[in-house]
């Protein structure tokens, strides 16, 4: 069952002779428990198509399809993109990117706590995803305290914390060495498998991406060549 | 989840060490408002206490605070007499400074009519009123007498006899209280030796050649010296059911003075005395009060500020509007309250160590809150629009 259909996407900034066609002629589509790999040197799109798919960016034209809903139709505002983000769409940043004054435990509960879910039903599932991500034992720690592989485990265990249909993770490996690259990469894998959860993953290095269902290469904006399993 | 307190319990050394310095800072606008406050009411406190109904002072004189006035003191009979005037009592008020128990003190001494007069000491705090004509004084307790202490003011010395604590001379020294003679004494009379060389100036100068033989000059002398029997105002209480102002035209025709009310005494030196000392620390409180809001203000700007990327993830995981706003919102009311609570402990505390008096009231203390909160939400207006308009983009470093 598809998760996400991108038919004909363009994004161009700028009008008139300063237009910048940042995407053009983008299309693919991905199912519950697929990994999509976004390949391309600086500059290609790849952060810009993340944008538009973590509904910040309104694309030019096209579509987007996101579990059978038609976004940007119907009059849709910001609240409802949000709504769509918090309640579907789970994020892992180049760096952690976790809320530094919150401690491990409560950068999970927030995004639990802003669906309304609370008390002992967030705090299990919390629980659940710290021993899943091997970081329990940190649970009371700020994010100051724990080293970088941890703390983007945690920042993967809060992206799980709302059951999201859709994981973006924009080139999660970046900021760590190899093995802890791979570790991470092996971990999304697995959660979308287990978690039966899409992953869309932005990077730069074909070894991370090894075992992946798509692969897209982007080039000046546009689908250079896709690869698929 | 209170993510503002969170915030702050991660910063609190941050957060406390602001609250502290803008708490200062906030103690020293109260402490500015005490003194304007405390000024005011100093400028007015000798009118405030004596209180007559009348106050009668020399012809074309603002007297006798806010201009100097000097008048006969035996014309308290003939005002007296006039229909309408239940009392009149000669008053004399002026700043002396002297020596005393080896201290140097600045103080202001009201003479009045101590048996039955107008114009004496309100409420005591320590022992009585002055029962005798001569050589008792009652003391503010701000010049540290004791009751029984005798005190050397000219050519005699005085006991203190009682103690009070309200009222003070406009410019904020402590009042004593004498009778009027003594009052007159002290103000007038020099030593012996100054009489003695002042009558011999004047024999010299009447017996020049061609003016007054010697027999005829020493009946002048007497004439010619200081009138001691001099006074700055009258105090009058009207007869019931007399009306005031027509009781101050009759005096002001018949006897040739100026006759003010109470409430025209005060007008007098609230726009007189008191205006260009008031203005100017009316201006400075107010140039202290922007400076502090805007301190505030660049502080909640600046701790918003610095929280921009968290909120970019929030708004990027689908964080609603209302939570980012209540976080700015929340942090800035806890750091204006924070510290403005720091600052009114602190100055009602140590006010009373100030010199003069710092009068604090409840209604600048919360109109200086006010002011301060004002500034806090336009402050923090301005972070939650920046916060608002940051992009969710941000936390993925960049476009």
């Amino acid at each position: 069952m598809a998760i996400l259909e991108i038919e004909n996407l363009q994004k161009t900034f700028g009008v008139g002779e300063l237009a910048v066609n940042a995407l053009q002629d983008i299309h693919f589509s991905l199912s519950v428990g697929e990994l999509t790999a976004l390949l391309g040197p600086s500059g290609s799109g790849k952060t810009t198509l993340l944008l538009c798919i973590s509904l910040i960016h309104e694309p030019t034209s096209g579509t987007i399809v996101f579990d059978g809903e038609t976004i940007y139709k119907n009059g849709w505002t910001g609240t409802d993109l949000r709504r769509l983000r918090r309640e579907k769409i789970g994020f892992v940043f180049q760096t952690p990117n976790l809320i530094p004054f919150l401690t491990v435990r409560e950068n999970v509960l927030f995004p639990q706590e802003l669906l309304g879910v609370t008390g002992k039903k967030a705090e299990d599932r919390a629980k659940e995803l710290l021993d899943y991500m091997e970081v329990s034992h940190r649970s009371n720690y700020l994010p100051a305290l724990l080293s970088g592989g941890e703390q983007q485990r945690v920042a993967v265990a809060r992206a799980l914390a709302n059951r999201p249909k859709l994981i973006l993770a924009d080139e999660p490996t970046a900021a760590l060495d190899t093995e802890r690259g791979m570790k991470v990469m092996a971990l999304l894998k697995k959660i979308a498998h287990e978690y039966n959860t899409a992953v869309i993953t932005v990077t730069h290095d074909v070894r991370m991406i090894e075992g992946f269902d798509h692969v897209y290469q982007l080039k000046d904006g546009k689908q250079d060549y896709t690869t698929t399993h | 989840m209170d993510l503002a307190l969170r915030d702050i319990v991660h910063h609190k050394g941050k957060f406390v060490a602001t609250i502290i310095g803008v708490g200062l800072l906030f103690a020293v606008v109260l402490s500015m408002n005490g003194i304007y406050r405390g000024f005011i009411f100093e400028g007015l406190s000798t009118i405030q206490v004596t209180s007559p109904d009348l106050w009668v002072v020399e012809r074309y004189r603002g007297g006798p605070f806010n201009e100097q006035s000097t008048i006969p003191d035996f014309f308290h009979y003939s005002i007296e007499a006039i229909e309408g005037v239940a009392k009149a009592s000669p008053f004399i008020f002026y700043g002396v400074e002297r020596m005393v128990q080896g201290k140097r003190k600045r103080f202001t001494i009201i003479g009045y009519d101590v048996f039955g007069g107008l114009g004496g000491p309100q409420k005591l705090t320590a022992g009585r009123h002055i029962r005798q004509a001569h050589y008792e004084m009652v003391a503010h307790e701000k010049l540290k007498f004791r009751l029984g202490d005798t005190i050397p003011l000219g050519l005699h010395s005085y006991t203190v006899v009682g103690l009070f604590n309200d009222g003070t001379a406009p410019d904020g020294e402590p009042l004593v209280y004498l009778s009027l003679p003594d009052a007159q004494e002290i103000l007038y009379l020099r030593d012996t030796e100054e009489i003695r060389n002042q009558r011999e100036r004047l024999l010299k100068t009447l017996t020049e050649p061609g003016r007054m033989l010697p027999e005829q000059a020493q009946k002048y002398i007497s004439l010619l010296e200081t009138n001691t029997h001099m006074v700055n105002a009258h105090l009058v209480k009207l007869s019931p059911g007399a009306n005031l102002d027509e009781v101050a035209r009759r005096i002001e025709q018949s006897l040739y003075f100026s006759v003010y009310s109470n409430q025209q005494q005060i007008d007098l030196m609230t726009q007189g005395r008191l205006a260009m000392p008031r203005k100017q620390l009316l201006m400075f409180r107010i140039i202290l009060l922007v400076v502090s809001v805007v301190i505030i203000s660049l502080v909640i700007y600046t701790f918003t500020m610095e929280k921009i990327r968290s909120i970019a993830v929030m708004k990027l995981i689908g964080a609603p509007n209302r939570v980012i706003i209540r976080l700015v919102l929340e942090q800035a009311l806890l750091m204006t309250a924070g510290s403005y609570l720091v600052g009114l402990i602190v100055i009602h505390n140590t006010y009373q160590f100030f010199p003069r008096l710092v009068r604090l009231t409840a209604f600048d203390d919360v109109v200086t809150f006010c002011i301060a909160l004002i500034g806090a939400l336009i402050a923090s207006a301005l972070g939650i629009v920046q916060a608002l308009k940051t992009e969710p983009a941000l936390a993925l470093g960049g476009n």
